[in-house]
């Protein structure tokens, strides 16, 4: 059996509203970065977070909640992603961001994408689909980008991997609510 | 509302301005037009400054948009998603005028660079006088710029920099196009915008009055400034048409140039 609409609309929901807070980071880390090619790296990137956003934004709506629609994540979640948005130097970002950052979204998507009904919710499998290649062309250009300048490459193994043990740490996120506060 | 904090400015000569964005230690960064060096004519060095400019230019402008995403979450989310698409074109300009530098020989760094636009446009404490400075007032002077300076570039036999540049003239109408919709929208909504945007444009009078180089002082490279008057380009109609500028505003910036556009239009056509 897959996910109610309820469910489904809460899950979109919440993915709109990391995609929303990744854009503004980005956003805001592109006049406190120093090398151009990371601010036109991020400038690339703020857009396909929009879009992505804009995409799931009208799809809640198609799941009986409003237009464009965000629902914050479990306080744990949130916390991660605010000190997130504090990175301070280059590399730590481009490592958070593209390291650790999306392949944890991507890991949520997957695991939306094999408990929801696949021809019940096709419109949302396929946001989802286009999402997780964009993430996939988006960790590429980053990828050109560090074998381009190798000084944006970040050596801290440990600290990546305990990143990414944290994000990983909550496999649900979303906050589930009643049936009169989602419509 | 935003309110820029104290160690967020600057000051030069008397004005206070946004601090500048962080720059690569290569760049060495000015603070007014009059601190550039800017050659005369196409030489090669006068071609490498242009781009030069022209790439940090387009870097501030990815930093504009971007900031504004950042400092006003609540803003309509379809203007968002113009703002969000000109860091994208923005991004994608700077990339393509750096690509034009290195294989005409330049290099980050070669020449000073200004941040004036961000400047002057990140004090501004909300989002219409913002688009009203930099999309209405810098960009859509880049549209007239854009206009003349393919043709340049063409008459030294550089047909790739031309392209380039008539390549970005398309985007940037676009952003002039989406700011004069919203501006007007804003402003039906509240009226009191009207007032912030008109304190805005005194603003940027102020501070170009006091930044801007004198007639017949000599820039770092040893040319002698010309009056401001003589340095307004030709008005870009058709762009600022296309850009969705009425015809009185068209028929305002005519007047401020002295009709420079009014024989070659004529003559276009």
């Amino acid at each position: 059996m897959g996910l109610s609409v309820q469910t489904r609309a809460e899950n979109v929901a919440t993915f709109r509203f990391i995609h929303v807070f990744l854009m503004e980071t980005l956003a805001r880390w592109v006049p406190k970065t120093r090398e151009m090619e990371v601010k036109v790296l991020f400038g690339r990137h703020i857009w396909d977070l929009a879009q992505q956003a804009d995409e799931l934004g009208k799809r809640t709506h198609e799941l009986r909640a409003p237009l464009q629609f965000s629902l914050r994540p479990i306080e744990g979640y949130t916390r991660f992603l605010e000190e997130f948005a504090a990175t301070e130097t280059t590399p730590r970002k481009i490592c958070w961001f593209y390291a650790v950052m999306l392949p944890g979204l991507a890991v949520r998507y997957q695991r939306y994408l094999a408990s929801t009904d696949r021809l019940l919710d096709e419109p949302t499998v396929r946001v989802m689909e286009r999402v997780l290649n964009d993430f996939t062309r988006m960790r590429a250009e980053s990828q050109a980008l560090i074998d381009d300048l190798p000084q944006l490459s970040l050596t801290e193994d440990e600290w990546k991997a305990r990143l990414a043990e944290r994000e990983a740490a909550e496999p649900d996120i979303v906050i589930h609510r009643s049936v009169v506060a989602v419509a | 509302m935003v309110q820029v904090r104290p160690e967020e400015t600057k000051q030069v000569h008397g004005m206070t301005l946004r601090l500048d964005p962080l720059r690569e230690e290569c760049f060495h960064v000015v603070h007014s037009d009059a601190e550039m060096h800017e050659w005369p004519g196409m030489s090669p060095i006068s071609m490498r400054e242009r781009l030069h400019r022209h790439m940090n230019n387009e870097t501030g402008a990815i930093e504009i948009a971007a900031q504004c995403l950042a400092d006003f979450p609540e803003a309509p989310w379809e203007l968002r998603m113009h703002l969000a698409r000109q860091c994208w074109d923005e991004s994608r300009h700077v990339a393509a005028l750096y690509r034009r530098l290195r294989e005409i020989g330049g290099h980050k760094g070669e020449f000073p660079i200004s941040n004036f636009e961000w400047s002057v446009t990140c004090m501004l404490d909300s989002l219409a006088a913002r688009l009203a400075l930099q999309n209405r007032t810098f960009e859509a002077g880049e549209l007239d710029l854009l206009g003349q300076l393919p043709a340049k570039w063409r008459e030294v036999g550089d047909e790739e920099t031309a392209e380039v540049l008539e390549s970005i003239l398309s985007d940037e109408i676009t952003h002039v196009r989406f700011a004069n919709q919203w501006v007007k929208r804003m402003v039906a909504d509240d009226r009191r915008l009207l007032l912030k945007i008109a304190m805005a444009v005194r603003f940027l009078s102020a501070v170009t009055a006091t930044v801007a180089p004198k007639e017949g002082e000599l820039s770092p490279v040893g040319l002698v400034f010309t009056a401001p008057k003589s340095r307004v380009p030709q008005v870009n109609i058709e762009d600022r048409r296309h850009a969705e500028f009425s015809d009185d505003e068209i028929e305002q910036f005519l007047r401020q140039s002295g009709y420079q556009s009014i024989m070659s239009t004529g003559t276009e056509r």
